[in-house]
C-alpha cells in the first residue's frame, strides 16, 4: 500500500453538480485542454500548446471515394455524387469538411467529379488523387483541379521491395520530377508520405521534404507543396514518450518546426490496424496538423480510417460550437449507406441502429428518470436519435415502461407508470421464463402488444388503425 | 366481508403463487416471498385493482413487508375515502 500524499475533503452538497460547463448535453462533451503540454524530442523539453487548436483553423478532409471505395465494390455514379451531396450539407458553410478527394483514372471517376462540381457546392472542395507519374497530371488539369494527391511512399518497405529504386537518392529525385510536372501543369502537389509510421525520419524523410519545401518556395504559395503523413499500416502512437517512426507528436514537429511546413499544409492520414485510428486522428490536430483525413464510417482499406463522424464531434468537442455542421446528416448518412448494401454494426458509435440503446433494466430506470443519465448528448436534437431501449428478459418494468412511452411519445406528466405497464412486462419475462426465447424482442411484435393491451393509448397517439 | 390483511395476503399469494397459509405478516416480498422485480410490479398493481385505489409508484415499491403493505394500504385508501370496513 502507498502512503497518502493528500488528504481529500469531502465537498458535501444538496443541490447536484451536473458539470454543465464540460457537459452541456446540447452539445457532445467539451474538451478542454490545459497547457503547456512538454514532450521530449532530441533531448529537449519541446511545449505543444494544446489549448490553441480553439482557435486553429482545423479542418476534416475526407476520402471516402478514394481510400474508403478501395474497402469495398465500387460506388455507381449517382450513390457518389448523392454522397457528396449529403457531405456537403454536413460541411455547412464554414467548409468545415473541406475536401474530397476523387480517383481520376475510368470514364466513371471523371463523370462523377464532373456531376459533384456540377452540383456547385463550395465545400467539400474536390480534390485528385494519382500516383507519381508526370502523365497523370494531364488527368487533373483536364478535370479543372487545383489539388492532387501523388504517393511519395517514404519506408526502406516500399522504396526498395514495392517500387524497386535501386537507391533512396533515385527515390527522392522521381519524386521530384514529379512534383516539378506539377509545378508546371499549375496544380498544387499533395505528397502522401505512404508507410511514414515504419520510415527511416532523420535519414530519408526529412531530407526529403526540405527539398519539397525548398521547390515550394519557387512558386506561388497556393501551389506549395502539402504534406500528407500516412499512417499505412497504423502504426501510429498518439502517446508522449513513444520514438520515431511511430510518434505521432515527434512526427509533426519534426515536419512543422524543423522542416517548416506551416499546419495548414500538414495533413494526417490514418488506419485502424490497431484500434488507434480516431485518437491518432485528434492527437495530430492538437500537436499540428490542421488537417485530418477521414472516411464515412470508418470505410476504408482492411480495418478502415479515421471516421469522419468520429472527427465531426470531435472537431466540435473541441471548439465547443457547432460551427455551422448540421450533425443531423450523419444519421441520413449512415441510412443511406445501409440502403446500398454497407452495413454498419449495431454498436458503432453515432450510427449504429444501438449506439444508444440499452439493454439493461437498470439503466433503463435511470433513462426513465432523466435521459441525461445514460445518454451521451442529445442524440435526439443532434442525429434525431433519442436513446431506446432494447426490451429483452434483463430490461424489467423500467425498460418496457420506456420503451412504451418513447413508443406513443409520452412525455412529463403523460407518461405511462411502470405499474401500469405489468402486463406487458410480464408478457415479456414470459417470452424467456415460459417460451424459452434466446433473442431480443423485436419492436413489431411489441407494438402488436401494445396495441392489443393499450388500446386506449394506441387510438390516441397511433390512430384508431 | 374479508379483512385488508386477508386481501392483502390473498393478493399476495395469487401473484406469487404461494397459499395464504404460507404469508406471515412480517415476510418480506422479496427475500422470504421470492417476488421478483416484475412481480413486485404485478402486486402493486394488483392491489390498485383489489382495493379500486391509486398509489404513488415509488413509495409503493418501497413497502418490503406483507405488514407495511397492509399498513400502506389502509392509509391509501382512507386518503382516496374508499370504505375497508
Amino acid at each position: 500500500m502507498g502512503k497518502a500524499k493528500k488528504k481529500h475533503r469531502l465537498v458535501d452538497a444538496k443541490e447536484p453538480n451536473l458539470l454543465d460547463d464540460i457537459f452541456p448535453y446540447r452539445l457532445p462533451p467539451l474538451i478542454r485542454l490545459e497547457g503547456p503540454v512538454v514532450e521530449y524530442i532530441d533531448g529537449e523539453a519541446v511545449q505543444f500548446d494544446f489549448g490553441a487548436v480553439k482557435d486553429r483553423p482545423i479542418v476534416i478532409s475526407d476520402t471516402t471515394f478514394r481510400d474508403g471505395q478501395q474497402a469495398r465494390p465500387p460506388y455507381t455514379i449517382e450513390q457518389m455524387v448523392h454522397i457528396y451531396d449529403l457531405l456537403s450539407r454536413l460541411s455547412g458553410p464554414n467548409g468545415v469538411v473541406r475536401q474530397t478527394e476523387f480517383f481520376l483514372y475510368t470514364k466513371n471517376d471523371r463523370e462523377t467529379l464532373e456531376r459533384c462540381l456540377a452540383l456547385g457546392h463550395d465545400y467539400p472542395e474536390c480534390t485528385g488523387w494519382i500516383r507519381a507519374v508526370k502523365g497523370d497530371f494531364r488527368l487533373v488539369k483536364e478535370a479543372g483541379l487545383k489539388e492532387t494527391g501523388m504517393l511519395t511512399s517514404c519506408s526502406d518497405y516500399h522504396i526498395f521491395h514495392k517500387l524497386k529504386f535501386r537507391s533512396r537518392k533515385e527515390c527522392i529525385d522521381s519524386y521530384c520530377e514529379v512534383v516539378d510536372a506539377a509545378f508546371d501543369a499549375g496544380v498544387r502537389p499533395r505528397c502522401h508520405l505512404e508507410d511514414l509510421t515504419r520510415a527511416d525520419i532523420e535519414g530519408f524523410v526529412l531530407p526529403f521534404v526540405d527539398r519539397l519545401m525548398e521547390m515550394s518556395r519557387q512558386v506561388p504559395e497556393e501551389q506549395s507543396v502539402k504534406i500528407r503523413l500516412c499512417d499505412t499500416m497504423g502504426f501510429g502512437i498518439s502517446y508522449p514518450g513513444a520514438e520515431l517512426p511511430r510518434s505521432i507528436p515527434k512526427l509533426i514537429y519534426k515536419l512543422n518546426r524543423e522542416c517548416g511546413v506551416p499546419s495548414d499544409r500538414l495533413e494526417w492520414h490514418g488506419h485502424n490496424d490497431f484500434h488507434k485510428v480516431h485518437t491518432n486522428a485528434a492527437t495530430a490536430w492538437l500537436y499540428g496538423c490542421d488537417f485530418v483525413n477521414t472516411t464515412l464510417f470508418g470505410f476504408g482499406e482492411r480495418t478502415g480510417n479515421p471516421p469522419l463522424e468520429s472527427a465531426i464531434f470531435e472537431y466540435i468537442s473541441l471548439k465547443g460550437d457547432l460551427c455551422g455542421i448540421d450533425t443531423m446528416v450523419i444519421t441520413e448518412l449512415a441510412d443511406y449507406m445501409r440502403s446500398i448494401g454497407l452495413p454498419i454494426p449495431d454498436n458503432y458509435p453515432f450510427a449504429g441502429r444501438a449506439f444508444n440503446t440499452t439493454r439493461a433494466g437498470i439503466h433503463a430506470g435511470g433513462l426513465r428518470q432523466d435521459e441525461q443519465i445514460y445518454n451521451i448528448f442529445d442524440t435526439g436534437k443532434l442525429l434525431g436519435r433519442p436513446p431506446r431501449v432494447a426490451i429483452t428478459d434483463k430490461s424489467g418494468a423500467d425498460g418496457v415502461a420506456h420503451w412504451l412511452n418513447e413508443f406513443f411519445g409520452l412525455k412529463g406528466d403523460d407518461r405511462i407508470n411502470k405499474i401500469k405497464v405489468h402486463k406487458l412486462a410480464r408478457w415479456v419475462i414470459d417470452q424467456y421464463d415460459e417460451e424459452g426465447r434466446l433473442t431480443a424482442i423485436s419492436d413489431q411484435e411489441l407494438e402488436a402488444k401494445a396495441k392489443e393491451l393499450f388500446p386506449d393509448y394506441w387510438a390516441k397517439y397511433k390512430g384508431a388503425s | 366481508m374479508a379483512t385488508v390483511e386477508e386481501r392483502v395476503k390473498a393478493v399476495t399469494a395469487r401473484v406469487l403463487r404461494l397459499s395464504s397459509d404460507e404469508i406471515n405478516m412480517d415476510d418480506s416480498f422479496t427475500a422470504d416471498l421470492g417476488a421478483e422485480s416484475v412481480q413486485s410490479i404485478e402486486l402493486v398493481a394488483m392491489f390498485e385493482e383489489e382495493f379500486g385505489i391509486e398509489m404513488d409508484e415509488d413509495a409503493a415499491l418501497a413497502v418490503e413487508t406483507v405488514g407495511a403493505a397492509v399498513e400502506f394500504i389502509t392509509n391509501v385508501c382512507k386518503e382516496q375515502g374508499i370504505s375497508i370496513e
